[in-house]
């Protein structure tokens, strides 16, 4: 892996192109303009996405319009019980023609990954997918693949279903640098939705027909580049961070450590993820440096799924998003030691 | 004259008997000893005397008396018992003698017993001297409390005074150095969070979640100047742009008490 030592990118061209990715997705997505965000966040940083919400939401068609507005490769897996660490990073096959085993790469082999359901597979291949999405590669056999650059992994996890599912352990999801909460649309974007929908034709295939779908309008021409992508992180990197943002960062995460309501505060990635992705967001909204707007927008989905509460806490009917809102209200303030809601502002 | 005769002789025979050595401590009684004359009593027993002296028993006899006395001798030496009798009328008439002779027993090297060990001083005083010394006590704690709470009181009204007459300039002075560049990091996150606080709550956006509080409070006509100013120079490289100081202060002129916690100035 060489690093880059372009000269700093120029803000405006990186500002441009996410705006023509927007444009692109929005085109077949209606509303979701934060979980775009969340998704070029993690593109543009390196972290991977945990999308979480019910089915459909529209999270497929949402990463399928990224990687082809951006020219990625994309693949997708749907977790199921039954399926094996070597359904996802590939396995070695006998080739009966020249007697010998060859390598046949797995789907992990992509830029764009989305992994649905992921709880729904076994510990071992959840094991096997984020060992992949750490360390970015794959040994198969004796053979070690570094994985494509860039490589992102957006799995999704349905949060109504618990049969059958195996919840990922808080060291699994600590490796997701942002895991997103998917709502539904507002009315007016569930409008749009139908109407969008409604003006889908039919297109003829063979001597029959199919209706259209979202994925078929899709347009193939994409309107950013892997280079571009480059670019993007490059200028990622050159957004400015301050002492005072480190210092807000510092002082939320080591509150979510100290909250009476919290067994199990967040790990110093929590940190790195709000300032990484801190510094992407700043970039989308125009800025060359973070502010603790950035910071108080990501701290949900870079922080919730770090904390765990006591149980006393659950009993009494605390949410992460309570404690979260406590911290948050509270930053900067003194310590108080209890939930604060009211006090601190 | 014969019945005379017969007593002198019994005390004769008495005091040959007395003789024989008694032991100290051990009381001795001696039965129907006749005494000639009128009736006799012991002395009030005195402590300091070697040789303690009771009447037991009185009972007639003849014209005299017959009686049952008993002694402990406290010292060694040779003693009259009779020393310690006297006549129950008040007369002069003599008691005959009635010699006793004390031995002490105790051998040579003998240990003696030890010297009684000193024991604690009692307390001096009884309950009444203690519950009086508990009460003084207890009333100079309280008096000492109400003296601290009155003195922290003052203290506390003189600061919230202070700070209701400075805490407008207080605020420019901080603003100013944020903009100089001179507060120290946490005096400049302070800043930040106390403002965002102050504009929740004078905005009354208590149940508004926290991440769309800043939005608003960014684009608000009188709260976001200030913010978005201290924002550049807090986390934007320099350099700083200049800035009119009266326009981005004009919403807080009237900062009432409470309205806004600032940290002391100077707090590392």
């Amino acid at each position: 892996m060489t690093k880059t030592n372009a000269p700093a990118p120029r803000l405006e061209e990186t500002q441009a192109f996410i705006r023509a990715v927007r444009a692109r997705v929005a085109t077949v997505v209606v509303g979701q303009d934060v979980v775009v965000e969340r998704l070029l966040i993690g593109l543009f940083t390196g972290g991977h996405l945990l999308l979480q919400g019910v089915p459909g939401l529209a999270k497929t068609l949402l990463v399928s319009a990224l990687s082809k507005s951006i020219d990625l490769d994309f693949a997708r897996v749907q977790f199921t019980i039954d399926l094996l660490p070597s359904d996802i990073v590939g396995s070695q096959v006998l080739d009966q023609r020249k007697n010998e085993f060859v390598v046949r790469k797995g789907p992990v082999f992509t830029n764009l990954l989305l992994a649905d359901e992921i709880n729904r597979a076994a510990p071992k291949v959840q094991g096997a997918l984020l060992e992949a999405m750490q360390e970015r590669k794959v040994t198969i056999g004796n053979e070690t693949f570094r994985l494509p650059a860039p490589f992102l992994v957006i799995a999704t996890q349905n949060p109504v279903e618990q049969a059958g599912t195996f919840e990922l352990p808080e060291a699994q999801l600590d490796r997701f640098m942002l895991v997103h909460r998917l709502g539904y649309p507002s009315e007016d974007e569930e409008r749009e939705i139908l109407a969008r929908n409604a003006a889908l034709g039919v297109a003829k295939q063979d001597k029959g027909a199919v209706v259209q779908t979202e994925f078929d309008v899709l347009d193939q021409e994409p309107v950013g580049s892997t280079a571009q992508i480059v670019a993007a992180m490059e200028a990622v990197n050159s957004v400015h961070v301050s002492e005072t943002f480190v210092r807000h960062v510092v002082d939320i995460v080591n509150r979510s450590r100290t909250h009476p309501a919290v067994e199990l505060g967040c790990s110093p990635r929590a940190g790195i993820a709000l300032v990484k992705a801190s510094r992407a967001r700043a970039l989308m909204h125009g800025r060359n440096y973070a502010i603790p707007e950035d910071l108080f927008a990501l701290a949900e989905d870079a922080m919730l799924h770090r904390m765990r509460l006591k149980y006393e806490a659950v009993a009494e009917g605390l949410t992460g998003r309570d404690v979260l809102e406590d911290l948050l209200k509270t930053l900067g303030a003194p310590q108080t030691g209890a939930l604060s809601t009211a006090a601190a502002v | 004259m014969l019945r005379r005769a017969l007593s002198w002789i019994l005390l004769a025979g008495l005091a040959h008997a007395q003789l024989a050595p008694v032991r100290i401590g051990i009381p001795v009684r001696v039965t129907d000893l006749v005494i000639e004359g009128s009736e006799v009593e012991a002395l009030p027993i005195d402590p300091k005397a070697p040789l303690a002296v009771r009447i037991v028993a009185v009972r007639p006899h003849g014209t005299t008396f017959r009686y049952d006395i008993e002694y402990v001798a406290l010292e060694a030496g040779e003693f009259d018992a009779a020393a310690a009798l006297k006549r129950k009328d008040g007369s002069a008439a003599p008691i005959p003698a009635i010699p006793v002779r004390a031995e002490s027993k105790l051998g040579p090297g003998i240990v003696r017993p030890h010297a009684p060990k000193l024991g604690d001083v009692p307390g001096l005083g009884g309950y009444r001297t203690l519950m009086i010394a508990l009460g003084v006590v207890w009333l100079a704690g309280l008096a000492v409390l109400v003296w601290l709470g009155r003195k922290r009181r003052q203290a506390t009204a003189a600061a919230h005074a202070r700070r209701a007459q400075t805490l407008s300039e207080r605020l420019r002075d901080l603003v100013q150095r944020a903009h100089a560049g001179e507060l120290s990091e946490r005096e400049r996150a302070e800043l930040e969070m106390s403002l965002v606080a102050h504009w929740r709550r004078r905005l009354a956006l208590h149940d508004q979640p926290a991440s769309a509080v800043l939005p608003r409070l960014r684009a608000h006509p009188e709260a976001g100047p200030l913010l978005v100013a201290l924002e550049e120079w807090l986390h934007a490289p320099p350099p700083r742009p200049p800035v009119d100081m009266q326009r981005l202060l004009a919403p807080y002129r009237d900062l009432q008490d409470d309205e806004l916690e600032l940290a002391p100035t100077g707090a590392r």
